[in-house]
């Protein structure tokens, strides 16, 4: 593979903020008309390596040379990548939701006429490139009016519209349902035959295998070495053992389940959309979680899996229509996330940035969040007891922090995401609900993860865990609900659980015959 | 770890988190050094001292209601004319309905909660934000005020004026001070040593080393000279005046206030809900109730304020409450409070209000015009908020947070593995 | 709570040692300050001038004229405007501070002649002597002189010059007239308003003259703030409401900002110009008697009065008793207050160059 001419070098890259290191002496060579895929755990450096290149960081902000299709490049910002035809586009979506798809294509880079914009050349250009990406809509539909799936096309089409030639994809299929991803990757192929360079950085090592040609993977803020997927053979537990630098065993903890008699049961739950009432978001749904048990919850993207657990965790979405919670044998009623506390629930949010944690609190305060009456006297906070508090679940979730005094927006995934366990821990439910608990985590934390899941089982809770990710789900789970358009189509054991059978539940109409 | 930084990293606190507020401090103490010398030891004498809180208690008192406001992510703009409306009131219940006039004060309070309420009502249960709520509010008591006392100034009675130009009594022997002000200094002595022994306690208990005893010593030292000093200062006042009934009436309040917002369920609340709302429902905060009470907590203080600025300008008028929420909004921010919600202490707001207060006085008394004091108010809140604004963009805290982070690092325990926390501060908070 | 004691600490501390060093003043009583009853003071004295905001000009020509006579007269001048917006407390604010600095003299021209008592009482206690300028400060026994033009003479002028003016114009009634009067905080608003209605009223009484809106009342005539912008929305109102086919031969104004706002609305409604009276002898409105616009005004130069404010000063300084020339007219509430009063000049496009002769400044208009 000699004879591929270099697209990118970038040479001995270091880049420091102040007190930290984030790059030290990074290599990364790109062929022309590869993928090329960056791999490793969260804080690894990825992030920041990109950004040196897009000129987020502009040159004289890092050491180290960037050689761009044979001479050295020096941005000063991202425009200046842009016109250069670098592309980033990020994990967040740069999108206006109120615009339409044709104007947040050429937002910035609007085709003129005599100095207005040139509306009929853009619908056109705007057809172009969407055909291009495989994107059939009218370009006048607006963002917010389109799904994720297509918010991604359109980014890409963006980037083709500034003639791009290196591509950056910043985890592109974080946020797609399988369709989606496997649309988006057959996508980034036919570039790869039409001569398009791209950078991807994913989470998905199964993704990751399926597409690239070369992967670099970084630790620490180092390049630890560039794989050639084809004639090194790789796979993803290669990949992984790349990334922690060492062997992981099995992806799951050992567990044998204790599972004991239903104490938790929801019978013909109806909610309706909080504001277009005529959609019925949760049809008739019922289920069971028995002490001990991990119960999963399979899915596509939007059908209704967590609007079914907001819902019954005190009415926090949609319009409570009918339906019954049986708690312990008595019948409850949860009007309030209140309620629902007091009545041993815990819900921990798939998005735990946006609704799960105050990014302003440190540990401490984020941990007794949600009980403050348990470390109250009379209406008064006890800060010795909130810190003891806070202090065991940092030691028993080993949470990675110097204390407990730590801000946890400075936290990565991983141990946010073991902040926000503490948190409905303290709380001390019967029931804990973890809608993708493990989403934007990296493999080491995802472990530790599962032990915690498992640990809460053992301890006679019951535990429902809502993902995406049909591994995780057949790995973890004792027994699976599918659920499609708002409706459970299914319920299998763990026993029977394949990817294959799952995925056949999940996009059928089929109901599962009612208890 | 040397005595000296033992002495930096204890003596001031020691947290980051508090970094904005040692940065007005400084500045204050900046303030009235610099006003001390030019005006020739005016700033800091007993009158004045005491026409300094006398003057800024009412402006004082509104900033703590709006601290818990804009920390709740809300604003009041309507304080000023809730002041004013809640003033003509109370001015008319005692010379025209013959209201003595501690039932007057109950009046206007009841006045304030009633206002309170009712704009609580459409910025909790109706959801209009509290800027539109505020500015409605703002227009409406206003122009009450003008329709009530048709644009009139109405005198208040002598027992009335003492809550805005009263002072703790003369009584006892003849000390050559106030016997009061001496007696209120010695309490907060008192209380300032509990304390500090009650702080010991608890860094005990929480497994974190109490600063070493001669620190403690040192900070008792000082601040019980300050006490005490500050007390004589008071007490040796023109014969008749001493520490003003407004002053203790607001050191109550900033006393009260801030142990609710700090050290109870229903202050942390708040925080919670101006950090992350839909995060704070999700924990079982009761999202409109905190709205509502912040909202009607505002105008109960405004009543407050407006109630001592009438007191002591012996009439309701007109103008009453002109500007006010921006004093108070400016304190506030000046203060370190995060214009998004969620940040922000009330020891910090009046820090920021003594920093305006101080200016505006040591400028007065060196005869500048309001024109100028009014532009370099202008100029010292933008600056105050944009240093901020410009070290948060650099990864840092503030200047003096960064100066005090290896110190805090020493006490912290090395992880054992490589901590695998985020690398880039400037990302930290929305990838991963 | 540790955090915030922290922070207790260094503000305390910090103040505590700026403190200690301008430490040691004695507790004085009302008893020594109290005796200096008109024995005088230092030739070089600071002598306190507290104003409203810059709202006119004719306050900012008085400004100017206490900074310059002060001056001339050796002693030291300190003068203050209110600021635009809260107007009340820093006035009050700047009066402490007057007091403060050890002012011997304090002239007080009052943003609210109603809310200065404590300041003026906390004044009197510590031996300054306070002169009320052009508005009297009410509700306080501790004011000692005050110094004014003589106001319901200035609204006697008014009403006359806008009948005569009416008259001049169109020989026979019946004339259609608006009242307006100025911001209901200040005393003098009041004062001119009677003035002028104890002129006018006898000619309302007989029908010769009519308030063809009906709004004869105080409220409804009153420009809260002596606002330009108020009283130009309510000529608005008036013209849309009243004069949409009669005749508007007549606008009583109290001052001239609010003339120029009253002529703005009746141009901007394409109407014929009316008489409009004024007051102060602003620039503007002196250009525009001189074109035939604006009626009349009067002048009531400023210029005198400051220099019988300063007068009053010298003579205190001097341990005299300051010349007054009416002690019974004018009770703030609290006492009835040793007045000057100077008599005002009514001005038309007839006797503006006489009237102005002296004033530098308004002479050469009238030429």
């Amino acid at each position: 593979m000699n004879d591929v001419p270099t697209l990118l070098e970038m040479r001995s890259i270091t880049k420091e903020f102040p007190g930290v290191k984030a790059l030290s002496d990074v290599n990364l060579v790109v062929r022309a008309g590869e993928i090329h895929a960056i791999c490793g755990e969260n804080g690894a450096g990825k992030s920041t390596l990109m950004k040196v290149l897009s000129g987020v960081y502009p040159y004289g902000s890092y050491d180290g040379q960037i050689i761009y299709q044979g001479s050295e490049s020096r941005f000063s910002d991202i425009r200046a990548s842009e016109n250069a035809g670098i592309v980033i586009i990020h994990q967040e979506l740069a999108l206006i939701p109120g615009m339409s798809i044709a104007e947040n294509i050429f937002l910035g880079n609007e085709p003129r006429k005599h100095g207005a914009i040139d509306w009929k050349a853009a619908n056109r250009m705007a057809l172009d490139l969407m055909a291009r990406v495989g994107l059939q809509e009218d370009p006048d539909t607006l963002i917010k009016d389109i799904g994720v799936g297509k918010q991604q096309l359109v980014e890409i089409a963006k980037a083709f519209a500034k003639d791009v030639k290196l591509l950056i994809l910043d985890e592109p299929t974080a946020a797609l349902n399988e369709a989606d991803s496997k649309h988006l990757l057959d996508l980034l192929r036919g570039f790869r035959s039409r001569g398009i360079t791209s950078i991807m950085i994913s989470h998905k090592l199964n993704e990751i295998e399926a597409i690239a040609d070369q992967i670099t993977i970084l630790r620490d803020g180092r390049t630890v070495e560039t794989l050639d997927v084809k004639a090194d053979g790789v796979d993803e537990d290669r990949i992984v053992r790349g990334m922690v630098g060492r062997e992981l065993g099995s992806r799951f903890p050992d567990h044998t389940p204790k599972i004991g008699e239903v104490f938790f049961e929801v019978r013909n739950w109806n909610v309706r959309h909080p504001i277009s009432a005529e959609r019925q978001v949760c049809k008739n749904e019922s289920f069971v979680v028995r002490r001990g048990e991990i119960v999963g919850f399979a899915g596509l993207m939007g059908a209704g899996r967590t609007e079914l657990a907001m819902s019954v965790f005190g009415r926090s979405y949609g319009v409570y229509e009918s339906g019954t919670i049986i708690k312990d044998g008595k019948e409850i009623v949860l009007k309030s996330v209140a309620d629902a506390i007091d009545n041993g629930l815990a819900y921990v949010s798939e998005d735990r940035k946006a609704i799960g944690l105050n990014l302003l609190d440190d540990i401490k305060t984020s941990t007794v969040a949600a009980k403050l009456s348990k470390i109250s006297h009379r209406g008064v906070l006890d800060e010795v007891e909130e810190y003891q508090a806070a202090e065991a679940y940092r030691k028993e979730l080993r949470t990675k922090a110097p204390t407990v005094d730590e801000s946890v927006s400075k936290l990565s995934g991983g141990n946010q995401q073991k902040v926000v366990l503490a948190k409905w821990m303290f709380t001390d439910p019967d029931l804990l609900i973890l809608d993708e608990p493990t989403r934007g985590i990296d493999v080491g934390a995802k472990y530790e993860i599962y032990g915690i899941i498992q640990r809460l089982a053992d301890q006679g809770k019951g535990v429902v865990v809502i993902s995406s990710e049909l591994p995780e789900l057949i790995g973890l789970c004792d027994r699976i609900y599918t659920v499609f358009e708002g409706a459970i189509t299914g319920e299998i054991a763990r026993a029977d659980a394949t990817p294959e059978n799952l995925m056949k539940q999940m996009t059928s109409t089929k109901k599962l015959a009612s208890r | 770890m040397s005595r000296i930084k033992d002495l930096q990293k204890n003596l001031f606190g020691g947290t980051t988190s508090n970094a904005r507020q040692f940065g007005m401090i400084f500045t204050l103490v900046a303030i009235v050094l610099i006003f001390q010398i030019w005006t020739n030891g005016l700033t800091l004498r007993s009158d004045n001292l005491i026409a300094l809180f006398q003057q800024n208690s009412y402006i004082l008192i509104l900033a703590i209601g709006m601290l818990m406001v804009i920390v709740a992510g809300h604003i009041d703009l309507s304080v000023g004319s809730v002041a004013a409306f809640t003033g003509i009131l109370v001015a008319k219940s005692m010379t025209e309905w013959d209201l003595p006039w501690p039932a007057a004060i109950v009046f206007g309070l009841a006045i304030g909660a009633v206002i309170g309420a009712w704009q609580g009502f459409w910025v909790a249960y109706v959801g209009v934000p509290a800027f539109i709520v505020t500015l409605a509010g703002m227009l409406l008591f206003r122009g009450g005020n003008q329709f009530i006392g048709n644009a009139q100034s109405i005198p208040v009675p002598e027992g009335f004026r003492d809550i805005g130009s009263g002072f703790l009594p003369e009584f006892g022997p003849n000390t050559g001070y106030n016997n009061a002000t001496l007696l209120l200094g010695l309490a907060a002595a008192v209380a300032v040593v509990w304390r500090e022994l009650q702080a010991r306690k608890t860094r005990r208990a929480m497994d974190a080393d109490p600063a070493p005893m001669w620190i403690s010593v040192l900070r008792m030292a000082i601040m019980v000279g300050v006490i005490a000093f500050a007390a004589l200062r008071f007490a040796s006042g023109r014969v008749g005046t001493s520490f003003p009934i407004s002053g203790i009436i607001l050191l109550v309040l900033v006393i009260a206030y801030s142990f609710y917002t700090r050290n109870t369920a229903g202050g942390r609340h708040i925080y919670a809900v101006g950090g992350n709302s839909r995060a704070a429902e999700l924990s079982g905060v009761k999202l409109k109730r905190v709205n509502f009470f912040v909202m009607m907590n505002m105008s109960v203080l405004a009543a407050l304020a407006g109630m001592i600025f009438v007191a002591r300008s012996a009439a309701s008028g007109p103008q009453d409450g002109n500007g006010w929420e921006l004093d108070a909004i400016a304190a506030v921010f000046i203060g370190g409070a995060a214009v998004a919600g969620g940040i922000g202490t009330i020891s910090g707001s009046i820090v920021g209000g003594l920093v305006m207060a101080v200016l505006n006085n040591g400028l007065q008394l060196e005869g500048v015009g309001t024109d100028k004091v009014q532009i370099i108010k202008g100029l010292v809140l933008l600056l105050a908020v944009a240093v901020d604004v410009y070290n948060k963009s650099q990864g840092r805290f503030s200047i003096i947070g960064s100066l005090m982070r290896p110190f805090r690092r020493d006490d912290s325990v090395p992880p054992a593995s490589p901590p695998d926390a985020e690398r880039e501060p400037a990302k930290a908070a929305v990838s991963g | 709570m540790r955090k915030f004691f922290g922070t207790s600490v260094v503000a305390v501390s910090a103040a505590a040692m700026l403190a200690l060093a301008g430490c040691g003043s004695g507790r004085d009583g009302d008893s020594d300050t109290k005796g200096g009853e008109a024995k005088g003071f230092a030739a070089n004295s600071l002598i306190g001038v507290a104003l409203p905001a810059k709202t006119s000009e004719n306050w900012v020509l008085a400004g100017d004229l206490f900074t310059n006579g002060l001056k001339e007269a050796g002693f030291q001048g300190d003068v203050q405007y209110a600021g635009a917006s809260t107007t009340v407390a820093d006035q009050q604010a700047q009066i402490t501070a007057m007091v403060t600095k050890g002012a011997k003299v304090i002239v007080i021209g009052a943003t609210d002649a109603a809310q200065l008592s404590t300041q003026v009482a906390a004044a009197h206690q510590a031996g300054v002597k306070v002169i009320a300028y052009d508005r009297l400060i009410k509700n306080t026994p501790d004011l000692d002189y005050y110094v004014a033009f003589d106001n319901f003479k200035v609204g006697q002028l008014q009403g006359q010059a806008l009948l005569d003016g009416m008259k001049a114009k169109k020989p026979n009634g019946p004339y259609n007239i608006e009242l307006f009067s100025g911001s209901p905080d200040d005393n003098n608003a009041g004062v001119f308003f009677d003035g002028a209605m104890s002129v006018l009223k006898p000619e309302i009484d007989k029908g010769n003259v009519v308030v063809a809106s009906g709004q004869k009342d105080v409220k409804q005539t009153a420009i809260q703030g002596w606002k330009a912008e108020g009283a130009q929305a309510r000529m608005d109102q008036l013209l849309t409401s009243t004069y949409g086919s009669k005749e508007l031969d007549g606008v009583l104004s109290p001052n001239d900002t609010l003339a120029r706002a009253i002529l703005t609305s009746v141009k901007g409604a394409g109407k014929p110009t009316p008489i409009v009276t004024g007051q102060d002898s602003e620039v503007e409105s002196v250009k525009s008697i001189v074109k035939g616009e604006q009626y009349m005004t009067i002048n009531k130069d400023t210029r005198n009065l400051v220099k019988e404010t300063i007068n009053m000063v010298k003579a205190l300084q001097a341990g005299n008793a300051p010349q007054v020339n009416d002690t019974k007219s004018y009770n703030n509430g609290s006492k009835v207050v040793d007045t000057f009063l100077l008599p005002p000049v009514a001005v038309t496009k007839a006797n503006a160059a006489e009237a102005y002769a002296n004033d530098p400044k308004l002479a050469p208009l009238t030429k």
